[in-house]
């Protein structure tokens, strides 16, 4: 039996006296991509918080790669090889696009190989390297930030709602890389989305997050997984 | 009933103010064993210390104004030197220049508190705009003293420059008589001070110090509040330092200068900030130690000084006397019974409607054409609809669609771009929160942000401060709140918990208890941020009974955004779409709910283009 | 023509002292006012080397050496607990720039002492005769600027350094320790004022609260300048510029008051001050 890249263990958080995630258990395999569905509010950006360690665990554990992460600091538990897509204010935009690639290594030598592999998932990245990351589009600033978790090499990405504001051209093209990232390198995912269509597409199992709860799982293209997806997530 | 045969516990509990009327009689026991020791001790106490302690009743009187506006309001000023020396130097100049007279010695008076009234006003008007940082008050009371000083060291012949002023003739009275004065001084201001930050009024200062945003949305005008606070403490400060001149016959720029304002704050911290009772004892302690042990070894003396402040600032931020006091306590607990807190009866008004929704304005919202843009970023474009009174409106649209900036805007006049708001047919303008509260409008907050350390009772009356005047000195027995208060409190059992701190509340009853103070405000439009986060099934149904009931009875119009859509469509008799600043759809729920549109855009259909193309 | 030295030079001198404030202010947030104690315990440094009899130049490397040492021992102890409290960690430093000084008082004694410069004597300058020294601390703070600039655009320190100021939570989400930044960041900027203090003690003498006064001038001038380098450096020359002006047309008093009444006022007119925004 294969250590899962992450396992949630019983896992409830939240803020102040608000418990938004309630008992939540999930295990995502070596190199499956995992999706997060639920609407608003419903506790999926709290959840990724939580595994990143930026909000305090209130009940559970978390493992990552077998290794116990729960209350350790963020900057270690992105050392152990976890990059985190956050939602909002996740570029830092006064700085260049190649400065805010290289923070994401722990070492510079790695950079010139690195641009050199995400340059052929995005082509137009190494021509502005130099280009404040603030000045890009809404469109380009979420391809950096994807390049910027791919080019740490991660084994696990969490990725927070990356296809907000997205044309849909360019989401197929992250769909793509996605992919692509995965069947090179065998890293997991989870993603959280409210883009139904977009993360049915690209995941192997899913779950759907309601109240903070677990309300539905299971693998992607079951029969009749659609179906229940629609209406939990339904207006 | 014969009285004999009542137990003390339940005499005790009869009398719901037990504990309040117990601790007024302890107060004026107090402050009357004082001043009785204060009438004998200049015939027990060697001179020495005669003159140090008449000189630490002072600084000690000076320190108390610290504690209030740093202890209780949160402000941190290094400046309440620059007024003692204020008071000090009007009286050096007075009577070293024109002399003493009885006139002269008014005169002087005159001029110590005009002055420093006027040099209050100035500072508070610089400090406490709307939107000050803290660091920046605290930076312009650092100046204050510095100002002061230095005017005083420039000041060549006049002010006696760096020497000071010395030798002038003063009041005819013995030093033990100024013991008195000063010393009742003191005793008289510290038990005045203890009626006023045990009133409501005084517990208005701890809710700006806790929240200062949440108090400006509940209509109080906090940039007055503080400035005048400051004068009032300018003044006292300025007599302290005429009392001071007129007994030591000396003034020097060291009395107004900032390394006196540090000290003041050192004595504060170490005495036990907000406790009153801690800074006295500690200014006395600490300066007339200093007289002692200055002689012997002053500069060690001033390093345990310095160590014991950083010590306490670390790791007892309360300062040296809470931890004391909190031990007493618990021995005189085991000694008697508890009596219950401070608990005002509630009692519901008989008016006929909310305040906010007198006179028959044709609609309670009207938003037309606003925008809002951060630079280029445009989060709200040409936002325009009307809802009238008695409207359950829900807003509703995925994230980062604008709704809490539109909430934001019609709560605060400064917010918009461009566009107009209109409450009650009245003109919002470029008004800030707390007048916008004025004209009719109430806003509960997404996370419950209450007062922690007030009780319910207190939080409530704090919502009641801009329609009802707290009272100065003392609690007012009756809490008069709308009878749409007591319902919410009734059917949430907070009407049981009035004498509860907040901060023991469970979330939903502290959203409850937010709910209720926004009530209190009487308002005619009322802005609900997600109402239900966080909250179990039982309390959302609770909750979407007293919003349908409040729109519905008190005629109340009722905006609110919301994630939960479930929630949306059983309370709502309206609802809004809005989807990347724009207005999507406008219509009944079952409108809403039907449309191909909104179903696409919570799908994750992306942009407005996107979903154009397909329909 | 003697002004515009005085200008270029009290502007280098107040430049030196607030840069390293401004650094801690940066990444901290939070304002030391054991600034002050540092600058002393610099010119303190000056003087013991002056005392053991070594050559005054070696008094900058040793003033920095040792101020880094005490930053270290302080941003442990002290600051470390306050991350939360800024209005607390004015408090704190201030009672340990208390304590610096009552420590040096008693380890060196009261009295004002002088320091031996590493050059002395005058020079024509621009058709006066000015100090050499003084005209010395020029090109110090412009050296001084570089190498700043240098280490926060240049080296991986740096960007980490620049990163944390600009959004803590999100450096730390990629892998940095932002608790070791904020440690290196206190060490050096309290080395710098020690720095700061050995520059500017050939100037005038030592005394065991030379600091205080430079601290709320340097403070402020951080205020007004948010965290940039080039602000701080605009902000040196025209607050410094008025300084001289009013001393020398006005009253030399009222000169000491000029930066700090002025800073005030401009925070007051644009709160961001000096920086771009």
């Amino acid at each position: 039996m294969t250590t899962a890249a992450l396992e949630l263990d019983g896992v409830s958080s939240g803020y102040g006296e608000a418990v938004v995630v309630r008992q939540v258990e999930l295990a995502i395999a070596p190199g499956e991509i995992f999706c997060m569905l639920g609407k608003n509010g419903m506790g999926k950006s709290t959840l990724l918080k939580t595994v990143m360690g930026f909000l305090p665990i209130r009940q559970g554990s978390i493992r990552a790669f077998g290794v116990d992460i729960t209350g350790q600091p963020s900057h270690r538990i992105a050392r152990r090889g976890l990059a985190y897509v956050p939602q909002e204010q996740a570029l830092f935009q006064d700085l260049s696009v190649v400065e805010n690639l290289r923070l994401a290594l722990r070492d510079d030598r790695a950079l010139k190989a690195g641009i050199e592999r995400i340059g052929r998932f995005f082509t137009f990245l190494p021509r502005r390297l130099k280009q404040r990351a603030g000045t890009l589009s809404g469109g380009e600033q979420k391809m950096l930030l994807l390049a910027r978790a791919l080019i740490s090499r991660p084994k696990l990405m969490l990725v927070d709602e990356v296809t907000e504001g997205l044309q849909p051209s360019v989401i197929e093209t992250v769909s793509a890389v996605l992919r692509a990232e995965r069947d090179a390198s065998s890293v997991s995912m989870l993603l959280v989305e409210q883009h139904v269509r977009f993360a049915l597409a690209v995941a192997d199992r899913y779950a759907v997050l309601k109240l903070g709860e677990i309300v539905d799982a299971g693998r992607v293209g079951e029969a009749g997984a659609e179906q229940r997806i629609s209406d939990h997530l339904s207006v | 009933m014969p009285e004999s045969q009542v137990p003390a516990v339940v005499a005790a509990s009869d009398a719901p103010n037990g504990r309040s009327s117990a601790q007024l009689r302890a107060v004026i026991a107090v402050s009357l064993i004082a001043l009785a020791l204060i009438a004998i001790a200049p015939y027990v106490l060697p001179m020495f210390m005669v003159n140090s302690l008449i000189r630490a009743f002072l600084y000690a009187a000076v320190a108390l104004t610290v504690d209030i506006l740093w202890g209780y309001t949160g402000i941190l000023t290094f400046g309440q030197s620059a007024f003692f020396g204020i008071g000090a130097y009007a009286t050096g100049l007075i009577f070293t220049h024109l002399g003493f007279s009885p006139q002269h010695a008014l005169l002087a008076f005159g001029a110590a508190v005009v002055v420093a009234a006027l040099v209050a006003a100035v500072v508070g008007w610089l400090s406490f705009y709307h939107g000050a940082s803290p660091l920046y008050a605290s930076v312009v009371t650092l100046v204050l003293p510095i100002v002061v000083a230095q005017i005083l060291y420039s000041g060549g012949e006049f002010t006696g420059s760096s020497s000071g002023l010395s030798g002038f003739e003063s009041f005819d009275i013995s030093i033990e008589t100024w013991f008195r004065i000063a010393g009742a001084f003191l005793v008289v201001l510290t038990a005045l001070a203890w009626f006023f930050v045990r009133s409501d009024a005084g517990r208005v200062l701890v809710a700006i110090r806790e929240n200062e945003a949440r108090c400006e949305y509940l209509g109080i005008n906090v940039s007055r509040v503080k400035i005048l606070l400051m004068i009032a403490c300018a003044l006292i400060a300025a007599i302290a330092g005429y009392a001071f001149a007129g007994v030591q016959m000396v003034v020097a720029p060291e009395y107004a200068g900032f390394v006196f304002g540090t000290e003041l704050i050192i004595w504060v911290a170490l005495g036990g900030r907000g406790t009153l009772i801690g800074p006295v004892i500690g200014t006395l302690a600490i300066d007339v130690s200093t007289a002692y042990l200055s002689g012997n070894l002053p500069f060690v003396w001033k390093l345990i000084i310095g160590i014991a402040f950083v010590a306490v600032i670390v790791a007892l931020p309360q300062g040296l006397m809470p931890p004391v006091a909190s031990a007493l306590r618990r021995l005189h607990r085991r000694a008697s019974p508890q009596a219950p807190a401070f608990v005002p009866s509630l009692q519901a008004m008989t008016a006929e409607h909310f305040a906010g929704l007198s006179g028959s304005a044709q609609h309670a919202i009207e938003v037309r054409d606003v925008r809002k843009h951060f630079g280029s970023l445009k989060v709200l474009e040409g936002i325009t609809f009307s809802a009238r009174r008695g409207e359950l409106l829900s807003l509703v649209g995925p994230n980062g669609a604008g709704k809490t900036t539109l909430i934001r805007c019609i709560a605060d006049g400064g917010e918009r771009s461009e566009g107009a708001i209109l409450i009650n047919d009245r003109d919002i303008a470029r008004r800030p929160p707390y007048a916008c509260v004025a004209l009719g409008v109430g806003r509960k907050f997404q996370a419950a942000n209450v007062f922690e350390t007030l009780s319910v009772a207190e939080a409530l009356r704090i919502a009641r401060t801009r329609l009802q005047r707290p009272l100065f000195s003392a609690r007012a027995p009756t809490l008069e709140v709308p009878n749409a208060v007591v319902k919410v409190l009734q059917a949430t059992g907070l009407d049981q918990r009035l004498g509860i701190e907040v901060r023991h509340l469970s979330h939903g009853q502290k959203q409850a208890l937010e709910l209720a103070m926004v009530l209190a405000l009487e308002p005619g439009v009322v802005l609900l941020d997600e109402p239900t986060a966080g909250l179990t099934r039982p309390e959302r149904a609770l909750i979407g009974q007293i919003l349908t009931e409040l729109a519905a009875q008190e005629g109340l119009c009722i905006l609110l955004v919301e994630h939960d859509l479930d929630f949306v469509r059983e309370i709502s008799s309206r609802v809004i779409v809005l989807h990347q600043g724009q207005i999507v759809l406008d219509g009944t729920v079952a409108e809403v709910v039907g449309s191909e549109l909104v179903r696409d855009i919570y799908a994750g259909g992306g942009s407005m283009r996107s979903a154009g193309a397909r329909a | 023509m003697a002004q515009v030295l005085d200008i270029v030079t009290t502007a280098a001198i107040l430049y030196v002292v607030a840069a390293g404030l401004l650094i801690i202010f940066g990444v901290m947030k939070i304002i030391n006012f054991a600034h002050g104690g540092f600058i002393t315990i610099g010119g303190y440094s000056a003087l013991a080397v002056t005392q053991l009899g070594w050559t005054p130049w070696a008094s900058f490397g040793f003033a920095f050496a040792v101020g880094c040492l005490c930053g270290m021992i302080i941003e442990r102890l002290v600051v470390r607990p306050l991350y939360a409290r800024p209005l607390d960690a004015i408090l704190a430093t201030w009672g340990l720039g208390i304590i610096i000084g009552q420590v040096i008082t008693l380890a060196f004694g009261r009295e004002v002492q002088f320091v031996q410069a590493p050059i002395r004597g005058a020079i024509d300058a621009l058709g006066a005769s000015y100090s050499q020294y003084r005209l010395l601390l020029v090109p110090a703070a412009i050296g001084l600027a570089l190498v700043l600039t240098w280490v926060l655009n240049g080296t991986r320190l740096g960007l980490e350094t620049r990163a944390v100021i600009m959004n803590e939570n999100l450096a730390r989400g990629l892998g940095i320790n932002s608790g070791l930044v904020r440690f290196i960041t206190f060490s050096l900027g309290s080395g710098l004022a020690s720095l700061a203090g050995a520059f500017i003690t050939p100037l005038s003498s030592v005394d065991p609260n030379m600091g205080v006064p430079w601290l709320v001038g340097a403070f402020m001038l951080v205020l007004v300048s948010g965290v940039s380098l080039l602000s701080l450096a605009i902000a040196c020359v025209v607050l410094g510029g008025a300084q001289v002006l009013v001393s020398t047309y006005g009253n030399p008093i009222l000169g000491g008051l000029t930066i700090v009444v002025l800073a005030a006022l401009i925070l007051r007119l644009r709160p961001a001050g000096f920086a771009r925004e």
